[in-house]
Order: C-alpha cells, then sequence, then structure tokens
C-alpha cells in the first residue's frame, strides 16, 4: 500500500455480561483460545495486513491491557515510525473528556490522526474473534472510490435485530443504515470494521461534535448522517469465522469453535498467525494417567486426568480421577483429584477442590468462581 | 563484585555428529522446545549477569537464528548485553571449554569489561547453577579458580577474576594449556583451585546415548521439578505457536508436548517438539521428535530421534533400542520402503 493507513481499535468495552470475567479488566483483554486474548486477533489481522501504525483507544479498566500490549512488540508493533500508541482519555484546558460514543473516542484523538498524516483510517473493534486481511478491504475501499466502506457480514435472519444493518443495491452500494432493528430488512450485519478517507472522517467528526443531541457513535449518528448527506458508502463482504462474545455462554462457544474444525476458525495458519504475548513455561506434560481427546492444550500443563472436548489455557494443573469436559479452563487453575468439571469456564488461578461437583449444573454454561467453588465448602458437599 | 559471562559455544563435542551437521552442539533441540544454549544463558540471567559473550564457530547460523540480539533472555541491552563473537575456527573448535585462542581473538571483551569477575561456561549442559551462590562460594573460598561439580562429574562451569582471565589470555601460549577446562583438569601451578558443590538437577549432552538418555528423563516428574523452576524460569526464542491440539482418536501418555502440534496417533514415553504432525494410527513409543517433523498414519516408531523437519511417510516400521536409537537427520524423508 502506497497510501497511509492507521487503525484505530476501540478497545474501551466493559462487558458488563461477561460477569466477573470483566470486573478488572477490559472485554478485550479477556482470555480466549487457550492462550490469547481477544484483543490479538484485530492487532494479528494488523500485523498480517502490514497496517504498522495503530492506535488503541482505551477507558474501561485499561491497565491490564496497557501493561499486556506494551510497546507492542509481540505483534512486531515496536516500530520507529508509527508502530502502536495507547489511547486513553486525558485532560486538557477544559477538563477531562471521557469517550462518550465510539466516534467521540475519535474525535477526541483527532490530534493524533492529524500527526500520522493518514490517507484512510481504519476503525476496529477490539473485542471481535476473527481473521480478515484488512489490505484487501482498503483495495476494494479504493476500487470503489468510497468516502467510506462497512465490512459487512452476512448472519442468520432471526439473528439479524442484534446487529447493526445495512441494505445494499446490486452494486454494494449502502442504501440503508440501521442499528438493531425490530424488523430487519436485511441480514448484512456491520462488523464495526470501517474505512473512512481521513478528511471525510475529519469535518464529519468535528460537525458531530457539535450537535448537541448526538450520542457520537459511528452506527448510530455519523453513518446515518454521511448516508443522508449522499457520500458514497459501501458495503464489503466478508467471508469467514467471525464472533463478537458478549456473553459466558458466546464466549463457551468461541472456544468450542477452534475445536471443531468446520467452525471454519483455524489458529494452526502459519500464514495467518496469532500474536501474543508468550509466557515462557516448560512443554505441557500429559502423565501416565492422563488422558486427552478433542481439545487444545497450552504450555506449562500437567494433565493427569481426563480432558475431553476442552481448551485449557497455560499452567494447569488436572490431578489424577479429575473430569474435564467441554469446559474451558484459564491459566493458573488447578483442578483437584476426583473433581467433575462440565459446561464450565473456569477463570484464571482459581483452585477446584477435590472431588467438585456443580451443585445445580446449569442450562447454559457456568462460570465457575471461587465463590461458587467457596459456597459448595460452605454447604459441606465434600 | 560482579559477573560478566563467556559461553563456549565452539566446543568440539564428537559423538553428537548427525545432529551438528547443520547447527553447533549448543543449538541442538532440547526438551520440546528449548536449544542447549538457552540454559546456559537463562542460568546466567537469572543471576543478573548482563555482559554475555557468545563464542561461536561455524556453522553458526542456527544460533544466530536463535540468540538474534538477546531479546528473548533481556539481553538487548543499551549498555553491555549480548556479544557474539565468532571465532575464526573451521569445523568447530577444540574438545575442551572455555579456548584461550577463542578468547584471545576477542580480548577486548574481556579487557573493556567493567565487571571484576568471568563465568566461564560450556552450552551442552542443562542446568539451574546459581551463579550468585558459586560467586559468594568462590569469593569465601579465596581460591583462584571455582569449578562447579555436581553428582556425576563437572558441570563445565568456572568462575575466575577478570584480572586472571586476562593474564591466562595473555600467557596461555608459553604455559601450554588451551582451555580453562584443561587448565583446571592438569591443575597447572601457580594457581590453587576449589570446588562449589552443586545439588540440583543437571543433563551434559555429550553423545547421542546422553542427549536420549536424559531427554527422556525429563519424564520423570523429579527431574522435571528441578529443572523447571517457577522462579529461575529457562527462556528460549518465541515462535508464537497455538496450544497442541489432541484430536478424538489420539491417546497420548507419559509425554512432553509442545506447543503447534496435532495429535491424531498414539504417543507414550516421549518427547514432541512444536509443530509436529502425528497421524492416525501412528504409535510412537520412547521417540523424541524435534520441530515441525510429520509423521503419517499407521507408522510404527520406538526409540527413534527424528531431526527437524523430519517426514515420515505413512506405515514406516521404525524399532531403535534404548542404547543405539534410530536418528533421523535434519530433513530426511523415510519412505516404507527405506524402513524395510
Amino acid at each position: 500500500m502506497n497510501e497511509k493507513v492507521v487503525a484505530m481499535l476501540l478497545a474501551g468495552g466493559q462487558g458488563s455480561r461477561l460477569k466477573s470475567l470483566t470486573y478488572d479488566i477490559a472485554k478485550p483483554a479477556i482470555p480466549y483460545g487457550g492462550k490469547y486474548r481477544i484483543i490479538d486477533f484485530p492487532l494479528s489481522n494488523c500485523t498480517n495486513s502490514g497496517i504498522t501504525t495503530v492506535g488503541v483507544l482505551t477507558q474501561y479498566q485499561p491497565h491490564a491491557l496497557h501493561r499486556y500490549i506494551g510497546l507492542g512488540t509481540p505483534w512486531d508493533l515496536d516500530r520507529h515510525k508509527g508502530g502502536v500508541t495507547m489511547l486513553p482519555p486525558y485532560a486538557e484546558i477544559d477538563g477531562i473528556k471521557w469517550y462518550a460514543g465510539t466516534a467521540s473516542a475519535i474525535y477526541q484523538n483527532i490530534n493524533f490522526l492529524t500527526s500520522c498524516e493518514p490517507d484512510y483510517v481504519l476503525i476496529l473493534s477490539g473485542d471481535h474473534i476473527y481473521k480478515m486481511d484488512y489490505e484487501k478491504l482498503i483495495e476494494y475501499h479504493k476500487e470503489k472510490q468510497a468516502d467510506v466502506t462497512i465490512s459487512v457480514l452476512e448472519v442468520p435472519w432471526e439473528d439479524a435485530s442484534r446487529f447493526g444493518l445495512v441494505d445494499t443495491d446490486d452494486d454494494m452500494n449502502v442504501i440503508e443504515f440501521s442499528e438493531k432493528p425490530e424488523n430487519p430488512k436485511s441480514n448484512l450485519a456491520s462488523m464495526g470494521v470501517y474505512v473512512f478517507d481521513w478528511k471525510k472522517l475529519e469535518s464529519y467528526l468535528e460537525d458531530d461534535n457539535n450537535i448537541e443531541e448526538s450520542t457520537h457513535d459511528f452506527g448510530k449518528d455519523i453513518l446515518p448522517k454521511m448516508l443522508s448527506d449522499h457520500k458514497k458508502m459501501v458495503a464489503y463482504p466478508f467471508k469467514g469465522y467471525w464472533k463478537d462474545v458478549g456473553t459466558v455462554d458466546s464466549l463457551w462457544e468461541a472456544n468450542m469453535d477452534l475445536l471443531n474444525p468446520s467452525a471454519g476458525l483455524v489458529l494452526h495458519d502459519p500464514a495467518w498467525r496469532i500474536y501474543s504475548s508468550n509466557p515462557q513455561l516448560p512443554p505441557q506434560v500429559i502423565t501416565d494417567s492422563g488422558r486427552v481427546q478433542g481439545s487444545m492444550v497450552n504450555e506449562g500443563c500437567v494433565i493427569s486426568g481426563t480432558v475431553r472436548h476442552s481448551v485449557i489455557f497455560q499452567n494447569v494443573l488436572i490431578e489424577k480421577d479429575a473430569v474435564v469436559e467441554d469446559s474451558v479452563v484459564m491459566s493458573g487453575t488447578k483442578i483437584g483429584r476426583g473433581a467433575h468439571l462440565s459446561r464450565v469456564i473456569v477463570p484464571p488461578d482459581v483452585t477446584v477442590p477435590e472431588n467438585y461437583r456443580l451443585l445445580e449444573p446449569a442450562k447454559g454454561i457456568t462460570l465457575l468462581t471461587q465463590d461458587l467453588i467457596d459456597s459448595w465448602k460452605e454447604s459441606g458437599q465434600q | 563484585m560482579t559477573l560478566m559471562a563467556a559461553v563456549d559455544a565452539s566446543v568440539k563435542v564428537a559423538g553428537l555428529q548427525d545432529l551438528t551437521i547443520h547447527r553447533s552442539v549448543s543449538s541442538i533441540p532440547f526438551a520440546g522446545r528449548y536449544r542447549l544454549i538457552d540454559f546456559a544463558l537463562s542460568n546466567l540471567v537469572n543471576a543478573d549477569i548482563n555482559s554475555v559473550g557468545i563464542f561461536a564457530s561455524q556453522p553458526f547460523g542456527s544460533l544466530i537464528d536463535h540468540i538474534g540480539v538477546g531479546k528473548s533472555w533481556d539481553l538487548d541491552r543499551r549498555k553491555e548485553g549480548l556479544f557474539f563473537l565468532p571465532t575464526t575456527h573451521q569445523n568447530g573448535g577444540i574438545a575442551t571449554v572455555g579456548s584461550f585462542r577463542d578468547f584471545e581473538e576477542h580480548l577486548q571483551f574481556f579487557e573493556k569489561s567493567r565487571q571484576t569477575h568471568v563465568v566461564v561456561t560450556s552450552s551442552f549442559v542443562a542446568g539451574q547453577l546459581d551463579y550468585k551462590e558459586m560467586l559468594a562460594h568462590h569469593l569465601a573460598s579465596g581460591k583462584d579458580i571455582t569449578e562447579a561439580v555436581g553428582a556425576s562429574g563437572s558441570l563445565k562451569s568456572y568462575i575466575l577474576s577478570r584480572r586472571l582471565m586476562l593474564e591466562l589470555i595473555r600467557s596461555y601460549r608459553e604455559k601450554r594449556i588451551l582451555s580453562i577446562e584443561d587448565l583446571v583438569n592438569l591443575k597447572k601451578a601457580p594457581y590453587s583451585y576449589g570446588v562449589y558443590e552443586y545439588k540440583g538437577y543437571f543433563a551434559i549432552i555429550d553423545s547421542i546415548q546422553q542427549y536420549f538418555k536424559e531427554s527422556l528423563g525429563l519424564l520423570d516428574e523429579n527431574n522435571r521439578r528441578l529443572l523447571f523452576l517457577p522462579q529461575a524460569p529457562i527462556y528460549t526464542k518465541v515462535k508464537d505457536e497455538p496450544p497442541t491440539r489432541y484430536l478424538d482418536g489420539s491417546n497420548v501418555s507419559n509425554s512432553m508436548m509442545a506447543n503447534g502440534s496435532t495429535i491424531l496417533g498414539n504417543v507414550k514415553n516421549s518427547i514432541i517438539s512444536r509443530a509436529v504432525t502425528i497421524g492416525i494410527n501412528a504409535s510412537l513409543d520412547s521417540c523424541i521428535i524435534m520441530q515441525k517433523c510429520t509423521i503419517e498414519e499407521n507408522c510404527e516408531l520406538a526409540y527413534v530421534i527424528a531431526d527437524k523437519d523430519v517426514y515420515i511417510e505413512k506405515g514406516v516400521k521404525l524399532i531403535g533400542t534404548p542404547e543405539r536409537p534410530i536418528v533421523l537427520r535434519k530433513g530426511e524423508r523415510v519412505t516404507k520402503e527405506d524402513s524395510q
């Protein structure tokens, strides 16, 4: 690419439906896939797409993210020119300005963008799991001579009303944009991935900032306004795996998708690696009594029990006669002898006692917190 | 009192030829995801030694690729850090550790240093040597040179003052000594020699038999516990491999598995390195499989060491013995016809 692209990665989300998993970290920092955090996906997509200037906008519980991303070394973003820049809200003469919406987050970093002198700005979300070549998207944007390009994905009609939907003509020109409509007219969902011509975006952000009743959101304010001004807005049809993990159940599903080759997300792909911060741990060990089937296991684990159809993060200890099935076990957790876990997500650093059983197996997926375990202990079940 | 270190990665080890055609002993893969030199380097940095010279002779391409600027060991420093110091030897160096000729070629490394003492260490020993403790012992003993010795012999690691090191480099020809190891073994006058007793785990990799035995020895939990200490990690070059996949129908027991592999077959008593594929119904017992190997379906392997990038076609049967494991060289392709 000769033109300069700057990616702005929105990573301030709380993800409150993920319960205690996001009490002290932002949603993009949630562990996923045995060794990753969700934000590794858009960051690695940038690296693999040749985008070397990335701003990461943080707000909710930013410390884990700032620390995790650091200088951007795991993603090759520690560069002399460009690289990664963390962009939390900041104070200026007229006070502290929190990010009120997705568009205001970008607006408040206009100085950063201006200093980068981009031709195009790529807006990304830090909490989606997918592999995408952004270079192709930007080529498409140029080819179509669009002012803004929205990456879209076909979703099942019954789920369509959960998304921002775009309706297009045969040339993929967007004719309508509706945010979570009750009666969807289209099943093309916006992935929250947009390419803007920087100069156009800049003027729309300036205007939007002066509109008092605006919610300063791309989906609700900026895009509808551009459409009503007859700016050229096109949809880019993305094909492939894409997941927005908003709930404990969908986080579990996204992990299980890794165990199902037909789900379409392959991590064992040397041509499109997902980069991550790698802790220095010894290889995993499956002991004499260990049995592992249909699962993924990361470094530093010692498995002496039975693991079926599960995703096991680094440094997990599963003792003899323990059974883990259809579950996600996050790093540093220890599962005692004879414990039986099924359809759970175990957060990091939990100790599951010997012979533990779920008190009331829930219909959905249980987030097996230390609190839940402590109440089991108090109930004297063991 | 502060330490600098000279790591001898040029020493010639005759018994490992099949694994050293394309690399030096120091970069032989070990324990699934490491190279032998990782242990020496990690021991050094865990003792806060930030000035490390690696003395290397050809072929060192693989070693340079592994070490880079030393980032994985936190040795990419403004001041001091990692020094890659190639020597002009052809076909490897001498057979003992700490060649003065090598050191002489890079005399400045020792002259310019601000440290008071020097660690000289080999690059084919895996252990958890605590150099802070060894230095304290050395200073208390008042000896000129201290050697680390464990239950089964020397770890080939030495501490001496930088001043003595410079004196030895300038006078080794007239003294007719080749290396630090030589000097210590011959106990040449007028120097005094001390021993630091090392009590932990260590493995000396100086023959294929030792390599095989010590590799599989890591399946013993006690050995692992002594080698992989949470407070003293072994650092290595990061590869960004995803977690290892165990597919339905696979059966793995008593094995050490690095990341990035895909296992469909049966594995027991083995060490499997990164990004290895083991096909359906393949059976491995007591094997060491290095990175990026492919073992196709219905293979039967026992007592086999497969170097990097080995490809074993379906139905191949290779059975070695514990004393004489079969060694497949880097990049070798084995067909069913070959193995009959």
